[in-house]
């Protein structure tokens, strides 16, 4: 037994995250089927579960301090820092979430455990996804990840836009896979490898010059495959209507904990897998950034309803992280702190939006927001400091982001990408400062609902904030992690 | 001194965290306490005016490792130019607060926005690399998006985002160009190393100083403001409340000229060779376009914006021409237009609580209602014309006797600005102040009561001591105006 599973690297503790999120879901779903279970165990199971998750992250650095880079599973599973970085903020992203997202299922019509349990599933997916050495596994981490998140847009059955968000998600998501394992299949019949690393050990090996063209279609399929999961245009598309009609309590874990997994494999894969023929893909993801930017900026100035604007925001950050992420290895550090910083305001935003709603709004108009300096200060400067970030005010990790990505980028000599990303930044100050003039400054002029914040939401409340101000101050440990990641490439 | 240094940059903030901490039912301490932070910058100043450090051109006084993977570090130094600024500053702080009326004055958000923006712009004034003169030059942006969105008139919606966008717009370049220069300093350090005496020892080649130079100064231009960028100024400055104007007009659009005179001339100077002449003959067309549309204007805080947009072209007129006198004497009307337009702005404010209105025709002969008020308002327009023995003639004469050597037809242009000045000042001082009362209103209106003379009497006295020993405040320019313009003589004599 003991060769056996030495011979195929089976190891637990690598999957252990994945494992731990599933048993989670697991002794939910049992204590929702079987017996009547009070909110308050149920909370206390899952979250528990996410410590247990993040623990077994810890096991995961001890396995990887020990044995390096390294696959396990016939090569299937693998360590590296990608994946390390991507478990760490996976599980962060969860336990983040874990507030709004019970918030909003307790005012769902059949009170239901169903959300969190589709949450810690697709958070087990897409851990799996951020840990797969072979194209297969991917691809199997991605299903998994997405359709609990096809689900959890459509939860709220009575709502036609939530219906609308999750058939659309689903349609487009299911076409995307497609195009991926259409592009694993390509890679594999073409060049017979099915590895990030495998790649990176055979491009090299047979000379990028060599390299079949049914490779690189197949490569670029799966990157889109990948794209359109952090809503890069043009295969933004999904993004504004399904951030409309989900409930807003999950639409900050399905924003966030896609678009980490899909960067870090698209990184991977740009930095280990296909470095040698990186410049083959340049103009396609010159291409994609730029109109990402382009269709971001002009969509988002126009939008009235709130998580619209921010949806198409996303699509301009994922422009701004994808160019970093091209532009070599500093570059994709770059890239990390930035998709670290763009988590942890999004996570904020949304968490801010859940408490405003209050309700199961599927609508969430800008002018929701009016009244809120007068009912609650709090949620206004967390709400402030969020939107400042995003625009890129210096004293934020937004400024960071920015100033260290735009650096990078002018190092690799993109001097028409960082003149059109920085100007985006000046459409950004147009609409990431109007909620925040509806929100502090405008006078309602109907009453505003009374606002009582629980304990739990002020603590993660307090504590994104103070990440964004702390690493607009004191970047240099983020940096130094970010830049850790990425060491073995430079 | 580095300590001094950080009391004075640090402490607005800190006090700006105390009045936004304070409960709210002891509004009436706000302004006692704003007093009091404010009074505390204003002696440091005072105590480094003492200081032979601060007398010459830009020394480093210390340095913070930030990012270390990068090797970026922030620098903070003083120079001459920079005190005079930060007092001046320190100054308008101060008697904004003194000036303000209650309704303002129990608000924690306009005493603490104020007080950020104070921190900022010491920010500014203080640093010593790139990286943090833009980080606190955008910082600036937020206190005054609060305050002309909370407290701005009208039509504040629209001129706020118009302020903001055309700020932002200018610092994109800035920050870009502050990039570039990190990746050219990268280069030759190892480390982006942005601090002022590495960037001085690095040799930027034409093309590379031609860039630098356009991108730093469009940005800053756009703050300063000079002519065709100008359009943001009237609005801002009509919009914002008086506490707001005074520190607009007083402070901000100084950032924008002390950044060329900072960072754009010394460092790129073949850029600056290149386009000096087309910056003089914008900022001719400004002082003329300013003045001229000055005289056109019904309303009376609209007519000292654009006045605003007159003399700063003065102040760009000096730097243009980059002769020692005509530097030194761009850097005194730096000064010299914060007080004089800091003290308009107040003093319309204080008629504007009266009678809410700004529109010039709805005065006339209020002269006999409000003497001391008549008298003062007198008093700073001469000042803003430029009648010897008042502030504003030294500068203008310096700028106009400094740019008459390298610019004959655009100075002797550029003077009638003064009559121009003239004619609107007193024009409006005539409509205004002279003749009979013909609105019932005007008859009862209040002359200064005395809160409002000790807010504005100090400007008074500031005006007339420039005015007569212009050598004190001249002290403290010298050096840098002697190091820039010596740095120019040496890149044209290279280039001829």
């Amino acid at each position: 037994m003991s060769t056996i599973s030495e011979a195929i690297g089976f190891n637990l503790i690598v999957i252990g995250p994945t494992l731990a999120l599933v048993a989670t879901a697991l002794v939910l779903l049992f204590c929702t089927i079987t017996i009547e279970t009070s909110d308050f165990v149920k909370k206390t199971i899952t979250f528990g579960g996410i410590l247990l998750t993040i623990f077994t992250v810890f096991l995961k650095f001890g396995l990887f301090l020990t044995d390096g880079i390294s696959s396990y599973f016939t090569e299937k599973i693998l360590i590296d820092e990608f994946s390390l970085f991507g478990n760490v903020l996976i599980a962060l992203i969860l336990l983040f979430n874990f507030s709004p997202i019970w918030n909003t299922s307790n005012q769902l019509k059949d009170k239901t455990t169903e959300a969190i349990i589709l949450a810690l599933m697709s958070a087990s997916g897409f851990m799996l996804m951020v840990d797969s050495e072979s194209f297969m596994m991917l691809f199997i981490g991605l299903e998994i990840g997405s359709i609990s998140l096809y689900a959890l847009a459509g939860i709220n059955r009575g709502d036609l836009l939530s219906n609308e968000a999750a058939l659309k998600y689903f349609l487009l998501g299911s076409l995307a896979s497609c195009v991926l394992v259409y592009g694993v299949a390509l890679v594999y019949i073409s060049l017979s490898i099915s590895g990030f690393y495998d790649t990176a050990i055979a491009i090299p090996y047979i000379g990028a010059g060599n390299v079949p063209l049914t490779t690189f279609i197949g490569f670029l399929f799966i990157i889109v495959g990948l794209l359109f999961k952090v809503a890069a245009a043009p295969f933004q598309s999904w993004a504004p209507d399904v951030y409309q009609g989900s409930p807003t309590g999950y639409v900050g874990y399905m924003a966030s904990v896609a678009k980490v997994a899909s960067f870090l494999v698209i990184a991977r894969l740009c930095i280990v897998s296909l470095r040698a023929v990186m410049e083959n893909f340049e103009l396609f993801f010159l291409a994609v950034i730029i109109i990402s930017i382009f269709v971001g900026s002009f969509f988002a100035t126009v939008q009235s309803d709130m998580k619209r604007l921010i949806a198409y925001s996303g699509v301009i950050q994922s422009g701004f992280i994808l160019s970093g992420i091209v532009s070599g290895v500093n570059g994709t550090s770059a890239s990390l702190f930035y998709i670290t910083a763009y988590t942890i305001q999004l996570i904020g935003i949304f968490t801010i939006f859940t408490i405003i709603s209050g309700k199961l709004s599927s609508d969430f108009s800008i002018e929701n927001l009016s009244g809120l300096f007068v009912e609650n200060k709090f949620l206004t400067i967390c709400f402030s400091i969020f939107m400042l970030g995003l625009a890129g005010i210096p004293l934020t990790s937004g400024f960071i982001s920015k100033f260290i990505l735009i650096t990078n980028l002018w190092s690799y000599e993109s001097y028409v990408l960082v003149v059109i990303l920085m100007l985006s930044t000046v459409a950004g100050f147009y609409f990431y400062l109007r909620p925040i003039w509806v929100a502090a400054i405008d006078k309602p002029e109907t009453p505003v609902e009374r606002i009582t914040l629980k304990r739990s939401q002020i603590l993660s409340l307090s504590a994104l904030s103070f990440a964004t101000i702390y690493f607009g101050l004191l970047p240099n440990s983020l940096i130094n992690i970010s830049r850790w990641v990425i060491q073995n490439y430079l | 001194m580095s300590i001094l240094i950080y009391t004075l940059m640090l402490f607005p903030l800190i006090g700006s965290l105390i009045i936004f901490t304070m409960p709210k039912s002891r509004s009436e301490l706000f302004r006692p306490i704003a007093i009091f932070l404010s009074i505390i910058p204003f002696g440091l100043c005072l105590y480094l005016f003492t200081n032979s450090q601060s007398k010459g051109s830009f020394v480093n006084i210390h340095t913070i490792d930030w990012i270390k993977s990068y090797g970026i570090s922030l620098t903070f130094g003083i120079s001459g130019m920079s005190l005079l600024l930060l007092f001046l500053t320190a100054v308008l702080m101060l008697l904004s607060f003194l000036s303000v009326s209650e309704k303002y004055s129990e608000s924690k958000g306009f005493i603490g926005s104020i007080l950020v923006l104070h921190f900022a712009v010491n920010g500014v004034f203080l640093s010593g690399d790139l990286l943090s003169l833009f980080i606190f030059f955008e910082a600036l942006l937020i206190p005054m998006y609060f305050l002309m969105g909370i407290w701005g008139g009208e039509n504040r919606r629209y001129a706020t985002i118009k302020f903001i966008i055309y700020t932002v717009f200018g610092s994109v370049f800035i920050f870009i160009g502050t990039v570039y220069a990190g990746v050219i300093s990268y280069g030759v350090t190892g480390r982006l190393a942005l601090d002022f005496a590495t960037l001085s020892s690095l040799t930027f080649t034409t093309e590379q100083s031609r860039v630098l130079f356009l991108m730093f100064t469009f940005g800053f231009l756009i703050k300063v403001p000079i002519f065709p960028l100008h359009t943001w100024l009237p609005d801002a400055h009509v919009e914002a409340p008086t506490a707001g104007s005074i520190l607009l007009a007083g402070v901000l659009l100084k950032v924008g000229a002390y950044g060329i005179l900072r960072v754009s001339i010394p460092f790129f100077t073949e850029g600056f060779l290149e386009y000096k002449f087309l910056i003089a003959v914008l900022s001719v067309i400004g002082i003329i376009y300013g003045a001229i549309v000055a005289i056109a204007q019904i309303d009376i805080k609209r007519l000292i914006a654009y006045s605003s947009v007159s003399h700063m072209g003065f102040v760009m007129l000096g730097i243009s021409a980059g002769n020692y006198l005509s530097l030194e004497g761009a850097i005194i009307q730096m000064v010299n237009h914060g007080l004089t337009t800091g003290a308009l702005f107040m003093l319309v404010g204080f008629l504007y609580e009266r009678r809410h209105t700004r529109r010039i025709s709805d005065f006339g002969g209020i002269k006999t209602t409000m003497p001391k008020y008549a008298a003062i308002f007198l008093f700073c327009s001469f000042a803003s014309i430029g009648l010897p023995g008042l502030n504003g003639f030294v500068g203008e004469f310096m700028i106009l006797m400094g740019s008459f050597a390298t610019y004959k037809v655009l100075s002797g242009i550029g003077a009638f600005g003064v009559v121009l000045a003239a004619i609107y000042m007193l024009w409006a001082y005539q409509r205004m102040f002279t003749g009979e009362i013909s609105i019932q209103e005007n008859k009862e209106l209040v002359d200064l009561d005395s809160k409002e003379m000790i807010s504005v009497v100090p400007l008074l006295v500031l005006m007339l001591f420039i005015g007569i020993y212009p050598s004190f405040i001249e002290g403290y320019v010298t050096q840098d105006a002697l190091l820039i313009s010596e740095i120019i003589d040496i890149f044209s004599g290279r280039l001829n």
